[in-house]
């Protein structure tokens, strides 16, 4: 009767210590679900969607086989099997977890590339309105291109890279209308017989000042410049502002373009409107019969004429004229000094090929 | 009688044993339509991490109903429980979604009056703003970029009506930081004349 009371003492005690030695659940099962909720919020059925899947039902076959094993009498729990299929699934999910996120690092740069590109066209455009002010259709997508680069930005920022893809696509076609307008306007400047041209202008009106020792001014629209020749020589340079539409050839009154051609100072004027100011002798017999021929094609609006009033005049380089050229008051002063009655001013498009904005015009050109 | 009474007990208990074997299927049908309604009301975009949690519910208590399939003497009481709990998840999520889609809406639509402020304000700005010799150059330039971000002001409202009120909050976001940018450029043109 002792004996057995003692071995059911035993057995009890047998029963009791194995079940507290019952084999925990491996902690990889903890990890693996942490690692599911982190592919989750990575993003994983968005960047891998089969191999989170995968990932999943991995994890579910593991959980199933543990409360299989949970289910049993604890002497018989084992659960090496299912650790080893977890240890493996832990591996394929971090491996996961980290080709997501290089996935998601090299989409960024990508990305990234191709903003750095949009930004650098809207630093282009944009200082390229600097130099004239037919930029109105310019300036505008610029801006809605800015707009949709700040967007896509934001979309990255939220690790939506197809959609950001998209808006900064949207952004790409804003510079591209930008880009088109800007060669619109600048076309001409590329042509070599309109540069030829100019050239022939102003390698006269140079010649012309060496010949006679005489004071010539030559004004560049595009390089927005007035320099001053006397002997040959240039004696001084000046930066100017031009009209609205100041980059295009003047061709009847109130296009506030800026003409193009040889002309003389026919007066000075010591107290004008702004400042000082120096009238020159537009329209020539060549502006006149540019401006009957443009007529006849319908080129012109029926009420305007041929226009005139053509000044170098102070007020500041920054202004807009209405097809003048401008200079800042201090500068003008030093011009006035130089300038007579008679003074030649020959005023061009631009000369050399190769300047900033026209190598920009250019890059545009060769992008469309 | 008393054979007749025996005969019942035992219909009765094969019955309820029956009955408890049963897959809860119509609940199980039940809970995924409500998820599936729940989603498509906008879960996934305004209550994403919510329906995640669900989701995740719903798969424990489907394979705690595959487990117990497997077995002989089923026991599906626990597996109803987990559903039941899923369920009234989903019926809380669904409760509280309207009012989190109506958050994110007023945020958008609080984000399309500030950037309309915005743009009528910098608008006035630049109508005041003195366009002397030296600031008219410039002012003509931020005119244009107003009236840019002004075009792409009705992208809001078309995201609002497509009822994308997180994407339209991205635009308005982005049209008035845009606008306040074009307002500073104002500012300082006008400050340039000033000096």
């Amino acid at each position: 009767m002792k004996l057995s009371k003692i071995s059911g003492v035993c057995l009890l005690g047998l029963l009791f210590g194995n079940a507290c030695n019952t084999p925990p659940v491996p902690p990889e099962a903890a990890r693996a679900q942490t690692l599911e909720q982190d592919l989750w919020r990575t993003g994983g059925s968005l960047f891998a969607p089969g191999e989170y899947e995968g990932f999943k039902s991995g994890l579910k076959a593991a959980d199933e086989r543990i409360r299989a094993e949970e289910a049993k009498f604890g002497w018989f729990r084992d659960y090496e099997a299912v650790r080893a299929e977890l240890t493996r699934l832990v591996a394929q999910g971090e491996d996961l977890l980290r080709r997501i996120k290089d996935e998601k690092a090299s989409r960024e740069r990508t990305f990234s590339v191709s903003a750095d590109s949009l930004a650098a066209r809207i630093d282009s455009l944009i200082q390229i309105t600097q130099y004239f002010n037919e930029n109105e259709d310019i300036r505008k997508n610029v801006s809605q291109a800015q707009i949709k680069l700040a967007e896509a930005r934001m979309l990255v920022a939220k690790e939506n890279y197809d959609l950001a893809a998209r808006i900064a696509g949207e952004g790409g076609v804003f510079l591209d209308r930008a880009e088109a307008a800007s060669v619109k306007i600048l076309d001409r400047y590329l042509d070599q017989g309109q540069l030829q041209k100019w050239r022939r202008w102003a390698t006269e009106a140079v010649e012309e000042s060496r010949q006679k020792s005489s004071v010539v001014f030559l004004v560049n629209k595009v390089e927005r410049k007035l320099v001053v020749y006397k002997n040959g020589e240039i004696k001084a340079r000046f930066d100017i502002g031009l009209g609205k539409y100041g980059l295009s050839d003047k061709l009847y009154s109130g296009d506030e373009a800026t003409p193009e051609g040889r002309y003389k100072i026919v007066s000075k004027i010591p107290a004008s409107k702004f400042y000082k100011a120096l009238l020159i002798d537009y329209p020539n017999e060549s502006d006149r019969q540019a401006f009957a021929e443009a007529r006849k094609k319908g080129l012109v609006p029926a009420r305007a004429g041929v226009g005139g009033d053509i000044e170098i005049h102070g007020g500041g380089k920054d202004s807009l004229t209405r097809g003048c050229v401008g200079l800042d008051n201090k500068n003008m002063d030093d011009v006035y000094e130089w300038a007579r009655v008679g003074t030649t001013v020959t005023i061009v498009g631009a000369i050399a090929v190769e300047n900033t904005i026209l190598a920009e015009i250019r890059k545009f050109k060769d992008n469309a | 009688m008393k054979h007749l009474t025996k005969t019942v007990v035992l219909v009765l208990a094969i019955a309820v044993v029956l009955t408890g074997c049963k897959q809860p299927t119509q609940l199980i049908n039940d809970v995924k339509a409500a998820i599936e309604t729940v989603t498509t009301a906008g879960a996934d975009k305004y209550a994403a991490e919510e329906l995640k949690a669900i989701n995740d519910d719903l798969t424990k208590a489907l394979d705690e109903v595959a487990a117990q399939d497997k077995k002989f003497f089923k026991k599906f009481g626990p597996a109803k429980e987990m559903l039941a709990a899923v369920q009234t998840k989903v019926t809380e999520l669904t409760a509280a979604l309207p009012a989190k889609i109506e958050a994110a809406k007023n945020a958008a639509i609080q984000l399309q009056g500030e950037a309309q402020t915005a743009l009528t304000e910098t608008a006035e700005l630049l109508k005041k703003a003195p366009k002397g010799k030296g600031t008219a150059k410039d002012l003509e330039a931020l005119q244009a970029d107003l009236t840019g971000a002004e075009a792409l002001f009705t992208e809001i409202q078309t995201a609002l009506d497509a009822k994308d009120y997180i994407g339209a909050a991205d635009k308005a976001k982005t049209v008035k930081d845009r606008v306040a940018a074009i307002a500073e450029q104002v500012n300082a043109a006008i400050a340039k004349v000033k000096k």
